[in-house]
């Protein structure tokens, strides 16, 4: 079975946001949810690269080992979702998870966190593949329709890949020869202990 | 949400009516399902329902119902040129799903931010709705036969007192070309030449500026081509923000090749990360860089020297001015130091092909048609055009601004750069199959007919200049706007006055634009609701002249109506308020004859067909909607590099470029299969290859200005030759070769003197088909122009902006003196002369540019709940050195101040070393703030973007390009506080 | 070490660019690599952050390895801590009832008795203690829930119990913060430590060796309750509302170290009162009337506090409080 990754290219990233607005549109995420985001380091200066983040599906995922009612499974390609209907937004996993991909709905008072929002992967949660249930809670399901996330199907200089780590990791391996450098891919280590070796 | 910012306060309390419907508590379309007690059981139960009932919950929700079928339709993104194509998944006429478009061999599958969020924009939930008039600073609704109905009487009323000048017609180049051009020939049976769109503030200088020099006003490679380039020079330029798509093919270009990507900016943009060299330089020092680099390249014999015998006219005259430019002085005026010019100089002129590519930091500036042809003149000395991957890949705006110039929204020409003149006229009217005295009749005057119009960035000053200044009977008392923002424009403050001295303002557009806020009109103001290309056929151009064919995904949305039905029914409206006023004038009749009108409205294919017929100077007569059709049904069969057919490719298509790349010569029925590179002479005519273009006479001071020993691949005269003309071709021997057919149509049309034909004014196509059998190309094969003597500065020569901190300078490179233009004065020394006063207490440079959420004045995009997101703020930014001087922090409020008009903008300050000391920088898309004061009240109630802020433009200044008044919005000065 | 790697790094990146024929690009070459700047800060303990659009600075920070270490912490240290304290505390308490039985006043009751507390005081301790017994529960769950009860009651309840368990924390926390504010402003002045305490705690308290120490209101075992309940508990609350304002008024790190010391005092605070809770009720004859009736017997009274009621004895005139 697929282990399934993300893997970005920041020497070709630009920080041009189609994957979080890609992703914003095909889930209807709401304002302030921002299961994709892109970090820019060393804004200004030589050197600068620009970096999208978004849940990395870890290996041993930190937010899994760490919530209170264990509302997190891993699917059979490695994908790390949870179940709404069982978190009750304590945000134990945004502390945990080194990616700040835990994403909370403020709702009632005080900052309380609503039900936790994630990067499901485009692979919808725990209801029925593509049912309306799982469209209002997850956004949609494009795992069970043969498709790859949004994001990265849509990235303007294809430099956010998704698929199965090891064909990735080719791609990518492949791009650093032809070009003869290559920053690394971020997050492998930490995410899944390994890194991509050129 | 997890969130708590401090300094987000009072965003959010200011987004606080805006964020309404955003929050997941608030009416998302999920939230919507979940108040309707949609969830769960209850949509889960929907699929037995009615459809009537599941179609209303698809038009609430826009989401997918995976239990019936979906339809795909594919379309061109409305945002930027690079012609991304879009596929839309519609479900019961709601656009429910969007997905990658792999076919397309410009995008394959990817998107920006905004591409990837176009389904929004068909949803819009801010879009104007209905027609609305401005009843004494209230907005009310109307229907749209009462809109147009009092249009049109208002209109009529201004023509009878003030005559058909005085009514501005603003078009767009957000316009398909077939809108395009219906909104030039409707300013043309109006009677004026006052119709301009947003190339005048984007590319008009660079349209200009390579049409002097080589013939066509146009990218001459592709984005694509770029993917063979081995260096690339980006310079006032930045893709990765304003074309991020283009950089798919730059990057992958880079890596494959190895190639070196030279970023020339004053500032460190996102494009500027990715260089292998960047090169800072201080703003409005374009001029001296490239002669500095060609300083270099002619002192060590770097230059093509075969190229520039064979197809350059005038280079010595370069050389002489080139000479000046020693690297002391290049340092001394740029700031750069000589050892870096050298470097770049010699991997420009040496690691070929090269290519370089300009946006508007080269084009906005009062030098910017200077600029444009330095540029091109640093092309054809390294011998850089005509081949794969070199050329001056200039990156145009807007999506359809390639067309929207092409079919005439220019104060200087009729469709397809025909110009003005009798003969320009003529030959539209045989298109249009109407006489020419009943054109001039149309116009205060043939002269009239004849005189370029008033330009976009000048209709303020022609509304309020004394009526002796403007040189047309009356001065602007009308203005009709379809899909442009106000805040694009310079000096808004003068824009506000002029806006509240028009008797009659129309916007027509699917948002309010800023024009709904900038001024404090009360009445006399109307606004229709036009929809998106989303929402209707047509086709557009992107930057590489590629015409892509969109097909309408649903249909429009709220009471909006398209460009065409619109354009109809007030050409209708004018002819009942004629008819009441008994005058004698008529529209409708006349304008849309030769168009099939389907719905109140003509159809794209059949304006396209017309278009086919006129516009043979860019030889836009081979690209039938038909073709177009066929391009986008088999968009996988093109190449990802040559954009050719590939092999195996269907019959209709093969040898095709994808998207007919202007010139596309002859019928359509010749197949003539577009042109991927401009004055490519290593094809044949009929393959696509071309020369340079003879548009300027044979000869000049005694030398000829035709090609000498180049000439495209099979051409049968192999050596440079005029246009061709029945003259020419008579004089060939070749005139019998016309059929019986195209005879009789230059009979027809040239009764009285048969040899004025031309392949741009023969209907038939003959001309050009017999040219191009001969292996030759209609329009002539030339060299192009390094020295182009018609314009101000026949060769560019340096000269400092109009407020320029370098005051030192001035005197040594003044600015161009006092002159009158396109109808209106035009103030050069004696503005500049302020700066000696200005400078001590402005001491900053402002400049301003692209953000890759937004596009163009922004209201479209600012509405765009997705992409209004991820730039909620105006902001300025400001170098670590200039914020410390000030104690300015980052994300801190801060005025600048310009120094005309008492302007100044309260926007954050973003510290930051992205632009240098002295250097500050502001993107151009936001509106509704002015000096501080929140407009939002202003809008139409719910159509207010989500995100509003202070348009740059209220502290730009002065300026403007001597030939064709494209305004300065990357030179001035400014003064920032903290606020 | 971590010249070394870089040293080695360098070696590597020369070699390579001399395997090419062409040189990498020059701004290619000195960008950081990022699975190199994930180890150092990984083992740095810092963050790697950059620059973000959107409002939401925490955003900003691209990867914390420092997730890692809390994790470490909750999911071990945590559990070890609490489950040794508490269940350490209850096996003592178990262990000292066996051996020692209840304390008994001497001689039984004597039938008089004497108020100790006022119907504020009382309602104020109930409202603390209550407060405390449902916010240390739902604590507790979080950290023990999903191996104790969720096998028991499976998903859906125990979610439904740990839903309601944070809101209860949640709401509960003002009250409970309010009560500890009253309850330092009514019995500060009788806690205030002082030699006698030595004293007591040299005897034993009475619990462990024979015969009473002397005492004032509160003894010395009484005020180390006092001031766990009001320093610790107050810790516990402040660190509380940092977790309750997610993000207000700190970062990322603010949150892990305010979970950290918010959990770990929880569980100490638990253990303390279990065994406050013991010898307040199981563990003394006499000593539940205290916060019940607020009227102990005056025999008991002598025992525990004799100083007190002296004093008490002093002010008011003998048997005015008989019942």
């Amino acid at each position: 079975m697929a282990r399934m990754k993300f893997l970005l290219d920041s020497d070709r990233c630009i920080e041009c946001n189609a994957c979080v607005t890609a992703c914003k549109n095909e889930h209807e995420v709401p304002w302030g949810i921002n299961r994709r985001r892109v970090v820019t380091l060393n804004d200004g200066r030589p050197g600068e690269r620009s970096i999208s983040m978004a849940c990395m599906h870890c290996t041993d995922a930190p937010c899994a080992a760490v919530c209170p009612v264990s509302c997190f499974y891993t699917t059979a390609d490695a994908i790390v979702l949870h179940d709404k209907d069982l978190c009750i937004g304590c945000g134990y996993c945004f502390y945990a998870c080194p990616f700040g991909a835990p994403q909370y709905p403020r709702v009632g008072n005080f900052g309380s966190r609503g039900k936790m929002d994630k990067c499901t992967y485009c692979a919808g949660g725990p209801q029925a593949d593509n049912s309306p249930a799982e469209y209002t809670q997850y956004g949609a399901n494009r795992i069970a329709e043969g498709k790859l996330p949004l994001c990265a199907e849509m990235c303007s200089t294809k430099a956010l890949l998704a698929g199965d780590g090891d064909m990735i990791a080719q791609i990518y391996r492949e791009r650093v020869q032809r070009r003869g450098y290559g920053a690394g891919a971020w997050g492998w280590r930490t995410a899944y202990r390994e890194t991509v070796a050129v | 949400m997890l969130i708590k910012r401090s300094d987000g306060r009072a965003a959010k309390q200011r987004l606080a009516s805006a964020y309404q419907g955003l929050s997941a508590g608030g009416l998302d379309r999920r939230a919507f399902l979940r108040n309707a007690g949609l969830t769960g059981v209850g949509l889960a139960g929907l699929g037995v329902v009615s459809a009537g009932r599941a179609e209303r919950t698809g038009a609430a929700t826009g989401t997918a119902d995976h239990s019936q079928p979906i339809t795909r339709v594919k379309n061109i993104c409305t945002h930027c040129s690079v012609g991304c194509t879009v596929t839309a998944e519609v479900q019961n006429g709601v656009w429910v799903g969007q997905e990658p478009s792999w076919e397309s061999p410009i995008n394959r599958g990817t998107h920006c931010a905004k591409g990837a969020s176009v389904r929004e924009i068909a949803h819009g939930d801010r879009r104007l709705k209905y027609p609305m008039k401005l009843v004494g600073g209230q907005w009310q609704r109307m229907t749209w036969d009462a809109a147009l109905g009092e249009i049109a009487e208002k209109m009529m009323a201004i023509r009878q007192a003030s005559g058909p000048d005085s009514v501005f017609l603003l078009g767009s180049a957000k316009f398909s070309n077939e809108g395009a051009y219906l909104f030039r020939k409707f300013a043309a049976f109006w009677g004026t030449n006052s119709v301009d769109h947003q190339a005048r503030i984007c590319h008009s200088t660079t349209v200009a500026g390579v049409a002097n020099t080589w013939g066509y006003g146009a990218m001459t490679n592709s984005y694509n081509d770029i993917r063979n380039a081995k260096t690339m020079i980006i310079m006032g330029g930045n893709p990765a923000e304003a074309h991020p798509v283009s950089l798919q093919h730059i990057l992958s270009g880079k890596e494959m090749n190895r190639a070196n990507l030279i970023v020339i900016d004053p500032r460190f943009t996102r494009t500027a990360a990715h260089a292998t060299e960047y090169m800072r330089i201080r703003p409005g020092t374009d001029i001296p860089i490239i002669w500095g680099l060609l300083w270099h390249i002619f002192e060590n014999g770097w230059e093509d020297k075969d190229f520039i015998a064979q197809r350059v006219f005038g280079m010595e005259k370069v050389r002489a001015e080139v000479a000046k430019w020693n690297p002391a002085e290049c340092e001394r005026v740029t700031g750069v130091p000589a050892a870096q010019m050298r470097k770049v100089a010699e991997i420009f002129a040496t690691q070929k092909p090269s290519t370089l590519i300009w946006c508007m930091g080269a084009t906005q500036k009062t030098v910017g048609t200077a600029n444009v042809r330095a540029y091109s003149i640093l092309l054809l000395a390294t011998g850089n055009v005509g081949k794969a991957g070199t050329g001056a890949n200039i990156f145009r705006g807007h999506c359809n601004v390639q067309g929207a110039t092409d079919f005439g929204l220019d104060v200087t020409t009729l469709p397809a750069y025909y110009g003005l003149d009798e003969a320009a006229w003529r030959h539209w009217c045989r298109v249009w199959d109407v006489s020419y005295e009943s054109m001039i009749a149309r116009f205060d005057s043939k002269a009239m007919m004849e005189m370029p119009g008033i330009p976009t960035t000048r209709y303020f000053d022609a509304v309020t200049l004394p009526r002796d200044q403007v040189q047309q009977r009356d001065n602007l008392k009308a203005m009709l706007v379809f899909g442009h923002g106000g805040n694009t424009v310079t000096r808004m403050p003068e824009a506000k006055k002029g806006l509240e001295a028009l008797d009659l303002l129309v916007i027509v557009d699917p948002h309010p634009t800023s024009f709904a806020m900038q001024s404090d009109r009360r009445d006399g103001t109307y606004m229709l609701p036009a929809c998106t290309q989303f929402e209707c056929d047509g086709s557009r151009n992107s930057s590489n002249r590629s015409a892509q064919w969109g097909s309408k995904v649903v249909n429009p949305i709220f009471e909006s109506k398209n460009d065409y039905e619109i354009v109809y029914r007030l050409a209708g409206a004018l002819d009942a308020a004629a008819q009441r006023r008994n005058m004698t004038v008529r529209f409708q009749g006349e304008m849309f004859k030769g168009f099939e009108v389907r719905d109140n409205a003509p159809t794209a294919e059949s304006i396209l067909r017309e278009i086919n017929r006129g516009a043979l100077s860019i030889g836009y007569s081979g690209i039938s909607p038909e073709r177009l059709k066929l391009h986008m049904q088999h968009q996988d069969q093109f190449d990802l590099v040559t954009l050719r057919a590939k092999p195996g490719a269907p019959a209709e298509i093969a040898g095709d470029f994808y998207g007919l790349p202007w010139p596309c010569f002859g019928t359509p029925e010749m197949r003539h299969p577009g042109s991927h590179i401009l004055y490519n002479t290593s094809l044949h005519v009929k393959q696509g290859g071309g020369v340079f273009r003879a548009r300027f006479g044979v000869e000049r001071e005694g030398k000829t200005l035709l090609a000498e020993g180049s000439y495209s691949a099979g051409s049968e005269i192999q050596d440079g030759y005029p246009e061709f003309t029945v003259a020419v071709l008579k004089r060939l021997g070749w005139f019998d070769e016309l059929t019986a057919a195209e005879k009789a149509s230059i009979q027809r049309h040239f009764p009285n003197n048969i040899d004025l034909a031309s392949w741009a004014t023969d209907i038939s196509c003959g001309i050009q088909r017999v040219a191009m059998e001969h292996g030759c190309v209609p329009y002539g094969n030339a060299k192009a122009r390094a020295d182009a003597w018609n314009l101000p500065d026949p060769i560019p020569v340096h000269r400092e902006p109009i407020y320029t901190p370098r005051t030192d300078l001035i005197a040594q490179y003044p600015t161009l003196p006092d002159r009158r233009a396109f109808r209106l004065p035009h103030l050069g020394q004696s503005v500049q002369a302020r700066s000696h006063q200005v400078a001590p207490n402005f001491p900053i440079i402002l400049t301003s540019g692209r953000l890759v959420e937004y596009e163009g004045g922004g209201e479209e995009t600012r509405s765009n709940k997705w992409l209004a997101e991820l730039q909620q703020d105006m902001f300025v930014e400001i170098n670590p050195a200039d914020a410390a001087a000030r104690n300015i922090r980052d994300g801190g409020w801060v005025w600048v101040r310009g120094p005309e008009s008492d302007s100044k903008v309260r926007v954050k300050a973003l510290v930051t070393e992205r632009v240098g000391a002295g250097v500050a920088w502001m993107p151009f898309h936001f509106a509704g703030w002015i000096g501080g004061e929140d407009r939002r009240s202003k809008y139409p109630p719910g159509t207010d973007p989500i995100v509003l802020g202070e348009s740059v433009n209220t502290v730009t200044t002065y300026g403007y390009d001597p030939v064709t008044f494209m305004q300065e919005t990357k030179v001035t000065l400014c003064q920032i506080a903290a606020a | 070490m971590r010249a070394l790697l870089l040293a080695l790094l360098l070696a590597c990146a020369g070699l390579t660019a001399q395997a090419q024929t062409a040189p990498a690009p020059l701004s290619d070459r000195d960008q950081s690599s990022a699975e190199e700047l994930e180890l150092q800060r990984t083992l740095q303990g810092g963050r790697i952050e950059g620059r973000i659009t959107i409002p939401n600075q925490q955003a900003a920070t691209l990867i914390q390895p420092a997730g890692r270490e809390w994790r470490a912490f909750h999911n071990r240290t945590l559990a070890w801590v609490g489950g040794v304290a508490v269940v350490g505390m209850l096996a003592l308490l178990a262990i000292f009832f066996f051996s020692r039985g209840r304390i008994r006043i001497e001689g039984g009751p004597s039938g008089q008795t004497i108020q100790r507390f006022n119907i504020l005081e009382r309602a104020n301790h109930w409202m603390v203690a209550s407060c405390f017994i449902i916010l240390g529960l739902s604590g507790l769950n979080l950290t023990f829930g999903r191996h104790l009860l969720l096998p028991m009651v499976g998903p859906e309840a125990f979610t439904a119990v740990s839903q309601w368990g944070k809101y209860a924390h949640n709401f509960l926390s003002f009250p409970f913060a309010l009560g500890l504010v009253v309850m330092f402003l009514l019995w500060v002045r009788d806690n205030i430590p002082n030699r006698r305490d030595i004293t007591w705690f040299k005897m034993g308290g009475g619990f462990i060796g024979k015969g009473h120490p002397a005492a004032e209101r509160f003894n010395a075992g009484q005020k180390v309750v006092f001031w766990i309940t009001i320093l610790g508990g107050g810790a516990v609350a402040a660190s509380g509302y940092f977790l309750i304002f997610p993000f207000a008024a700190t970062d990322i790190a603010g949150m892990q170290l305010s979970h950290i010391v918010h959990s770990l005092l929880a569980v100490l605070m638990i253990a303390a009162m279990l065994a406050h809770i013991y010898i307040g009720s199981l563990g003394m004859e006499g000593a539940i009337d205290a916060m019940s009736s607020g009227q102990v017997d005056v025999k008991w009274a002598k025992e525990h506090h004799s100083l007190w009621v002296e004093e008490e004895m002093g002010k008011t005139p003998a048997g005015a409080k008989h019942v």
